[in-house]
């Protein structure tokens, strides 16, 4: 029991109170204890007996140390319009009371304090400051007080300084409205001292200007209290019934937060009605959750019933209801799963098991469902081809149902068949290993370009009909079936070498069963050259840094256009088409694998930057050029695609900054991509870039894909691959070379081209 | 009107008069006080329900005061009080704008009276229990005269706890809980008849009265008592039974 309160109580009241309590709270341990310490009530006034009583029995509840009042919020009322208010702001109601002007004097004296803000008018302006009328108190508090005549001192160094050199005091004038704040009072002599300075303002009302205030701005109470003392038949009820705020329906509420009282968990004196004892069972929507769960249960059942007799149509319309009643029902969401994935439906039956897995993880019907549907789905994947999904899936189902024989089987299965995929793949990157490309920064690429078209050009005085002006023609002709063709077949045989290289390095793991399942996705890619359904999402390999899908789309896109530029324009469309299909996939395997993709995309964008305009911000590293350098070193063969690969390599090498080394030393690939547990996607990126390099585009995608797919990421294999196919210098796409940066390189460049020709020139014309 | 009495308290029983003892007015007087108990009861349970349903304490309290007013003219023998009050609820949400679903009452209801049970099924009892609900409001307002609009004495007592407030030391008042206790008197003294026999601005006043009362705040006195200035008849503080 608040000791203080029951004290001040009891002072107020007397002694028949304090006889009273006793006797009503004899049982009440708290009463007990500070019982002891009451003093003798001094006065003895007259007490209406039954309020006496009341206090007496509800002492234990009034007196209840957790019976405070929570602090309302103490905010300034802002002096707004009187449309404005949200509650009637009443003036000081000692105006109506007519207390006496000593007890004004007194109350304020008394509950003044520094920091409160009070208004005045300037009756006198000395040298040393000037003096105010207190016409009213501001901020909480509301007295009357503007017949008291009192005088408060606002000293000139209270005043904050214009800036500019006058007398401050000249700024005001005698009648001013002054809001300014306490900063010193002294009851005994009865002066206050006032400031002008926001320092000297209280914490809660440290927005409010001090200084002068036109006559609008005089608090509302104030201005009230003005008109109600002029004016006698004006009642307290008149002004509180004319006032705005008073109508403001939703007063109540706002007041109950002002005053600090909570209307959730109502306060009340009888005993019965305390908080404390009511349940949360008993609430009511506590009861409707139990209720619907309930209901929905019902309908389930029948809905089920349906189900058993076929009548499937039915059984839908009654889970359908029981989700209407109960949505995310555990039980409805099971089984509308199992009747979707009966018609069919697997995707649709796989996101109900999802679903009600969220809410419930353990249920047992909700995951032996989901892990059949699942082995369904892959199977139904497996023959799409889309192997690396499907092992993905099958694992998915293995974790939730160990003991799932199909599952099993169809894992094994499916694993086999990638790590063959992968090991073809392997041999294939293995021939690429010795053209290793290098990561180049945009400058290097550009001088390399230069290079390129300088040994172009002298290759082509040489030979009046070489393979790269024909190619070159037929680049910038686009008459591409027969170098496409070309292509495609050099790239099978790559990736043929490829995979046999990875087979006899790779160990198996899982990992690198993943891997290999996303290269054999990409072989089988390559396998069907320029199919609309396979080869663009491999070609897609650019991509900026940035979100996987939105990678993935614009990846497709640079790869569409990549791949034109590679092979026809017809075939371009064609691989547009086919990135499409593509792409929902790898945006779904994309969000197991973003920062694969990223780095993907990175590489990706790197070898089609001279291509496109919209080249996402490389890093420009050492990497890149340590790769570079390596590179440089088997410059035979594509250049073009070196560049592209280097620039694959050094987005790449950017978002890995080790990955450099895996560039670096071909050779070593296995120890490196060992040590690369760490970003095991970002490895597959290196792996696929490299690929990439390799065969183009193609490459590139397939590792980007096999990276989405596979749900964990393959480091080593990835790495190890990267480098193989970073040395096995790829395909002759040199003839895309040319085109590409022509095509990509603004005009300036192609100027420097010529000068650089025509420096050549003079050269070879000077040793002469 | 059928109201769910399987489910309700019954009303207790007269007792048995002893023959000669009471007159007329005796019994009538007995009944009465029988009466009272019994509109506090539900009154009690209009109070509960109200909380766990989450009402506000306006809504609440129109709730209470359509009940006063129903069982005015009407009597307890006519008509089922516990269905009133579910009734009364449902109306009162709708004219306090805080609207309250029949399925909600129902389930608060029940589970009041049988305590611990499990939530009632989507049945004909609980159909038939839904249409009873409305049907009584509907019994209700034609009582009431569509008089379903009262003015409450709680937009009153907040402001003058604010008018009060500031004639007490800041410190003072933030030390005695006198907001809270004068609101938990309001909302209590809606359990009598008391809410419809006085206008809201004495109810308020004299609900804040014996909250400053109780503990024992001075205010200062001038030519008039503050709460004189509130309203313009002196209240004695009518303290119902707690």
């Amino acid at each position: 029991m608040d000791k203080d309160l029951l004290r001040q109580c009891l002072t107020y009241h007397g002694q028949s109170l304090l006889d009273k309590l006793k006797c009503e709270q004899i049982e009440n341990p708290d009463f007990q204890t500070v019982v002891s310490d009451l003093c003798k009530a001094t006065c003895d006034r007259y007490d209406n007996p039954l309020v006496e009583q009341f206090i007496a029995r509800k002492a234990d509840i009034l007196f209840c140390p957790s019976w405070k009042t929570a602090t309302g919020q103490e905010e300034e009322q802002v002096e707004e319009e009187d449309a404005a208010e949200p509650y009637a702001v009443m003036p000081p109601v000692e105006l109506f009371m007519e207390a006496s002007f000593e007890e004004r004097r007194v109350m304020l004296y008394r509950d003044l304090e520094k920091g409160d803000i009070v208004v005045g008018r300037i009756n006198n302006i000395r040298e040393y400051g000037f003096f105010l009328t207190l016409l009213c108190t501001a901020g909480g508090l509301k007295r009357d007080i503007e017949d008291l005549e009192l005088s408060a001192l606002c000293h000139i160094r209270e005043i904050p300084s214009t800036g500019s050199h006058d007398d401050p005091l000249s700024y005001y004038q005698i009648g001013d409205f002054i809001r300014a704040a306490v900063k010193d009072i002294d009851r005994y002599q009865e002066k206050v001292t006032v400031s002008l300075h926001q320092a000297s303002l209280s914490s809660k009302m440290e927005h409010v200007k001090l200084g002068v205030i036109p006559r609008e701005e005089l608090p509302t109470h104030y201005s009230r209290s003005v008109r109600a003392a002029a004016d006698s038949s004006e009642t307290y009820e008149c002004i509180l019934h004319s006032c705005h705020g008073y109508h403001n329906p939703s007063v109540v509420d706002y007041l109950l937060e002002k005053v600090g009282i909570s209307d959730d968990h109502p306060p009340s004196m009888m005993r019965g009605l305390q908080s404390k004892l009511f349940q949360e069972e008993d609430f009511a929507s506590v009861i409707r959750k139990k209720q619907s769960a309930s209901w929905a249960l019902k309908c389930v059942r029948a809905g089920v019933d349906h189900f058993k007799h076929g009548r499937h149509v039915e059984a839908m319309n009654e889970y359908n209801k029981a989700l209407d009643i109960d949505t995310n029902n555990v039980e409805a969401l099971v089984a509308r799963g199992a009747l979707y994935a009966n018609k069919g439906s697997i995707m649709k039956a796989i996101t109900d098991f999802e679903l009600a897995l969220v809410n419930c993880p353990d249920h047992r019907n909700a995951k032996k469902y989901l892990c059949q549907t699942l082995v369904e789905r892959g199977k139904q994947l497996e023959e799409q081809e889309k192997l690396v999904t499907a092992e993905g899936l099958y694992r998915r189902a293995l974790s939730l149902d160990d003991l799932n024989p199909e599952a099993k089987e169809a894992l094994h299965k499916i694993t086999d068949t990638i790590q063959k995929s992968i090991r073809l793949r392997e041999e294939a990157l293995a021939k690429e290993q010795e053209k290793a490309t290098s990561s180049q920064t945009s400058a290097e690429k550009l001088r390399k370009i230069l290079k390129e078209e300088k040994r172009m050009k002298k290759k082509r005085k040489r030979s009046a009909s070489s393979s790269s002006s024909s190619s070159n023609s037929s680049q910038d002709s686009s008459s591409p079936s027969s170098t496409s063709s070309n292509r495609r077949r050099s790239k099978k045989k790559k990736k043929k070498r490829r995979r046999s290289e990875r087979g006899s390095k790779r160990h198996s793991r899982i990992s690198s069963r993943e891997s290999r399942r996303s290269e054999e996705e990409e072989d089988e890619v390559e396998w069907y050259p320029a199919p609309p359904n396979t080869s663009a999402t491999f070609l897609n390999q650019r991509g900026g840094p940035g979100s996987g899908e939105e990678e993935e789309v614009e990846e497709k896109d640079a790869e569409d256009r990549r791949i034109s530029q590679l092979y026809s324009l017809s075939g371009a469309s064609d691989d547009e088409e086919s990135d499409s299909s593509h792409k929902e996939r790898k945006r779904r395997d994309r969000e197991e694998s973003k920062a694969g993709k990223k780095k993907n995309s990175e590489e990706r964008g790197r070898g089609s930057s001279e291509r496109r305009n919209k080249s996402k911000d490389r890093g420009k590293e050492d990497n890149r050029r340590d790769s570079d350098s390596k590179r440089r070193s088997s410059l035979d063969g594509d250049r073009k695609r070196k560049v592209s690969c280097s620039s694959a390599d050094s987005e790449y090498l950017r978002r890995s900054g080790s990955k450099s080394e895996y560039l670096a030393n071909s050779a070593s690939k296995h120890p490196e991509s060992r040590g690369r547990h760490d970003s095991p996607r970002r490895n597959s990126f290196d792996g696929g870039r490299y690929e990439n390099r390799g065969r183009g585009g193609i490459q590139e995608a397939e590792e980007t894909r096999g990276e989405k797919d596979s749900f964990k990421g393959k480091p080593e294999e990835e790495s190890s691959r990267s480098e193989e196919r970073g040395s096995g210098n790829h395909k002759n796409k040199k003839s895309d070379f040319p085109v590409r940066p022509k095509k990509e390189l603004p005009t300036n460049l192609l100027d420097i081209f010529s000068k650089i020709a025509q420096f050549e020139k003079e050269k070879g014309g000077r040793p002469k | 009107m059928e109201g769910p009495s399987s489910r309700v308290l019954s009303t207790p029983d007269r007792p048995p008069c002893p023959p000669g003892r009471r007159d007329s007015g005796g019994v009538a007087e007995s009944e009465s006080a029988r009466d009272i108990k019994t509109h506090f009861r539900v009154c009690r349970f209009i109070m509960e329900t109200g909380v766990k349903l989450c009402m506000r304490s306006v809504p609440v309290a129109t709730a209470c005061v359509l009940y006063h007013r129903f069982f005015e003219r009407a009597g307890l023998r006519d008509y089922e009080p516990y269905l009133v009050a579910m009734s009364c609820l449902y109306l009162a949400g709708k004219v306090e704008e805080q609207h309250i679903r029949t399925r909600d009452i129902i389930n608060v209801s029940h589970r009041y009276f049988n305590s611990s049970s499990s939530p009632l099924e989507c049945d004909k009892e609980f159909w038939d229990l839904r249409d009873s609900v409305v049907q009584c409001e509907l019994l209700i307002l034609r009582q009431l005269n569509f008089h379903v609009c009262f003015e409450h004495p709680h937009k009153y007592l907040l402001h003058y706890l604010l008018s009060v407030k500031s004639l007490v030391n800041r410190h003072a008042w933030s030390r005695t809980p006198v907001a809270e206790t004068s609101w938990a008197l309001l909302r209590d003294c809606y359990h009598g008849g008391m809410c419809i026999r006085h206008i809201p601005q004495h109810i308020a006043i004299a609900t804040l009265y014996l909250a400053l009362n109780s503990y024992g705040v001075e205010l200062p006195v001038g030519e008039r008592e503050w709460w004189q200035v509130c309203v313009c008849v002196c209240v004695c503080v009518c303290v119902c039974k707690m």
